[in-house]
């Protein structure tokens, strides 16, 4: 499937620049199947809760942090 | 059409990290084709340059542009103040466009964001064969439309040679013996007696061996020196 | 000793060296060779047999280099990467030492554009300098370009050349620099006429202190007649012929001895110059003036070492 392969490709890039690929998921699901939906969202804020917060947002803090000590 | 490659990451990455204003400068022609260096591709590659600035605690300034064509003067006008204002082009064009953006622009360095690779088709999406070396001197009505300058790892003009297997060449199972496939196709022509007398040694002057080439069409060249003579 | 050729002799002994060039012929003939070798022997240290000069097919080098070896005369095998690629370079060189050839002379060569097969594909596989090295490594740690070990040793004397008048010329020293830095043991320049600018190049050589790392020997062409002083002043490349030279010739009863003595002059000025170890004497089509070039010259006798 396209779709699936492009998103295999978008992890690749991603681990790259030092950015962890669990944080990109697709999932195949239909508009009727909620209670599916529900459970993923669930899961995958779990997993993302886990990796921590995201090193572009801790870089960015580090950045403006400094730039604050700096002034 | 132009073939191209994106240069691994890191190789990119080392050449621009240390400068401040980046412009990543796509190609909308050939290495769009090829996803290798078009509107698109500068992007995504802009997006990642980005996040690996901030991963490194870089503050860089990195912003991306694509223009129709980077081997013509006329495409780059709209995007010249962006150029001029970085400190370095990434381009993501063929190198035609990096040797000419940067005798535009002599003192800002234009980095190549991609590896030219060869003249190829799309047989299928995602897939680019070569099939062309533009030698300057074309003999394809005689090889049954194969081209053997591009296609036989030895350029032969009286193969195949004692390395064909099954039809592959000896270089590699993956790559197709183009002698094998010309006399195929000199068969199915019916024009295979052609093959039997011996070609003589090429000129290998028209290609790139009797060194840089130029094709001057004087009936235009004539006209626009005249037109811009009436302008001023 | 790097080679232990006589012309590494003479240079390392510190003494003034002298080469001439020998061309090989269109053709077979061992005696065409022998014969230069012959009249030359006494008046040089070593002899350069070109190698396809200017794009025309010869004699190899090589074959050229064994038959004034035999003759007991050190010789400089001059090799271009116009025609060879790294394989064929290294094989040859291996086929050189073994045949008891210990200069080897490093050179681009001419674009084949100008010679006798026009059509032809150029290698240009790697360029000189590359070739310079490559050689230093084969000698000093025997091993091939890939990293493969040689078997047995490679003794070599390595040379390259250097075109003191071409543009640009502040980079013409660090290009010398560069093929020091790859592994030159000795240098013969393209042939001196103007040795005001020859001497700009060796002063900008002193002060980067490569004379003290590489020999430099200095090209010198004895000018035969008018038509070739204003062919080499028009149409060669990369020389510069100054244009009283020119006149001189053009107003000279003799212009043989004239073209002599401008040649001998030229040779007092390079002896001065400090950091010249030599010169290279390349008479072309006209190797009998040589001896009276070296004797009027003072460079008699020839050391034996």
């Amino acid at each position: 499937m396209y779709a699936a392969k492009r998103v295999t490709y978008a992890k690749k890039l991603l681990s790259t620049v030092g950015i962890d690929p669990a944080r990109l998921e697709m999932y195949n699901l239909s508009a009727a199947m909620g209670p599916k939906w529900a459970e993923i969202c669930t899961e995958f804020t779990e997993r993302i809760r886990k990796l921590g917060p995201s090193p572009i947002w801790l870089a960015i803090c580090r950045q403006s942090g400094m730039k604050r000590s700096e002034e | 059409m132009i073939v191209g490659k994106q240069k691994p990451f890191e190789e990119i990455w080392d050449m621009i990290k240390n400068f401040k204003k980046v412009l990543v400068f796509g190609c909308n022609t050939c290495v769009a084709i090829c996803h290798a260096g078009g509107g698109k591709e500068a992007e995504i590659l802009a997006s990642m340059l980005r996040i690996k600035a901030s991963q490194e605690g870089l503050e860089m300034e990195i912003k991306q542009a694509a223009i129709e064509r980077h081997c013509e003067p006329e495409f780059f006008e709209p995007v010249m103040d962006d150029v001029r204002t970085s400190d370095v082009v990434l381009s993501l064009a063929c190198g035609v466009g990096v040797n000419f953006l940067s005798e535009r622009i002599g003192s800002i360095p234009v980095y190549p964001g991609i590896n030219t690779e060869f003249y190829g088709a799309v047989p299928k999406a995602g897939i680019f064969t070569e099939l062309c070396a533009g030698c300057g001197n074309c003999i394809l009505h005689v090889t049954g439309g194969i081209c053997p300058i591009a296609r036989c790892a030895k350029s032969l003009m009286n193969g195949p040679c004692g390395g064909t297997n099954n039809g592959k060449c000896e270089i590699s199972q993956d790559v197709d013996c183009a002698w094998y496939l010309i006399l195929e196709r000199m068969k199915k022509l019916g024009t295979l007696e052609k093959l039997s007398e011996i070609k003589p040694p090429r000129d290998w002057s028209t290609g790139m061996y009797g060194g840089p080439r130029r094709i001057v069409l004087e009936h235009i060249a004539d006209s626009e020196a005249q037109a811009e003579k009436k302008d001023s | 000793m790097k080679g232990g050729s006589n012309l590494e002799k003479v240079l390392e002994g510190g003494y003034f060296a002298v080469t001439a060039e020998v061309g090989p012929p269109k053709g077979t003939s061992t005696s065409v060779i022998q014969k230069k070798g012959d009249l030359l022997k006494s008046y040089c240290d070593a002899m350069n047999v070109t190698d396809n000069q200017t794009a025309i097919v010869r004699m190899s080098s090589l074959s050229g280099c064994v038959i004034l070896k035999e003759m007991g005369i050190d010789p400089v095998m001059q090799m271009v990467v116009r025609d060879r690629n790294r394989i064929a370079i290294q094989s040859d060189i291996l086929g050189a030492v073994a045949l008891g050839i210990r200069n080897i002379l490093c050179l681009s060569g001419d674009h084949h554009k100008f010679g006798n097969h026009p059509t032809a594909k150029c290698v240009y596989d790697i360029d000189s300098i590359q070739f310079v090295q490559a050689l230093k490594t084969m000698r000093d740690e025997k091993k091939f370009l890939c990293g493969e070990d040689i078997s047995g040793e490679v003794p070599l004397f390595i040379g390259a050349v250097e075109n003191p008048f071409a543009d640009p010329f502040e980079y013409r020293v660090t290009r010398l620099a560069k093929k020091v830095r790859a592994g030159a043991d000795f240098i013969q320049t393209q042939a001196v006429y103007d040795v005001n600018k020859f001497a700009r190049w060796m002063e900008m050589l002193r002060d980067q202190g490569l004379d003290k790392q590489v020999h430099i020997l200095a090209g010198v062409i004895p000018i035969k007649s008018v038509g070739m002083a204003r062919y080499m002043r028009d149409n060669v490349s990369g020389v510069s012929v100054p244009n009283e030279i020119v006149t001189r010739l053009e107003d000279a009863k003799n212009v043989r001895e004239e073209g002599v003595k401008i040649t001998l002059e030229i040779i007092e000025q390079l002896k001065e110059i400090d950091g010249i170890h030599g010169i290279h004497i390349m008479a072309v089509a006209w190797e009998d003036i040589v001896p009276n070039i070296v004797e009027r010259a003072s460079l008699l006798p020839r050391p034996i070492l």
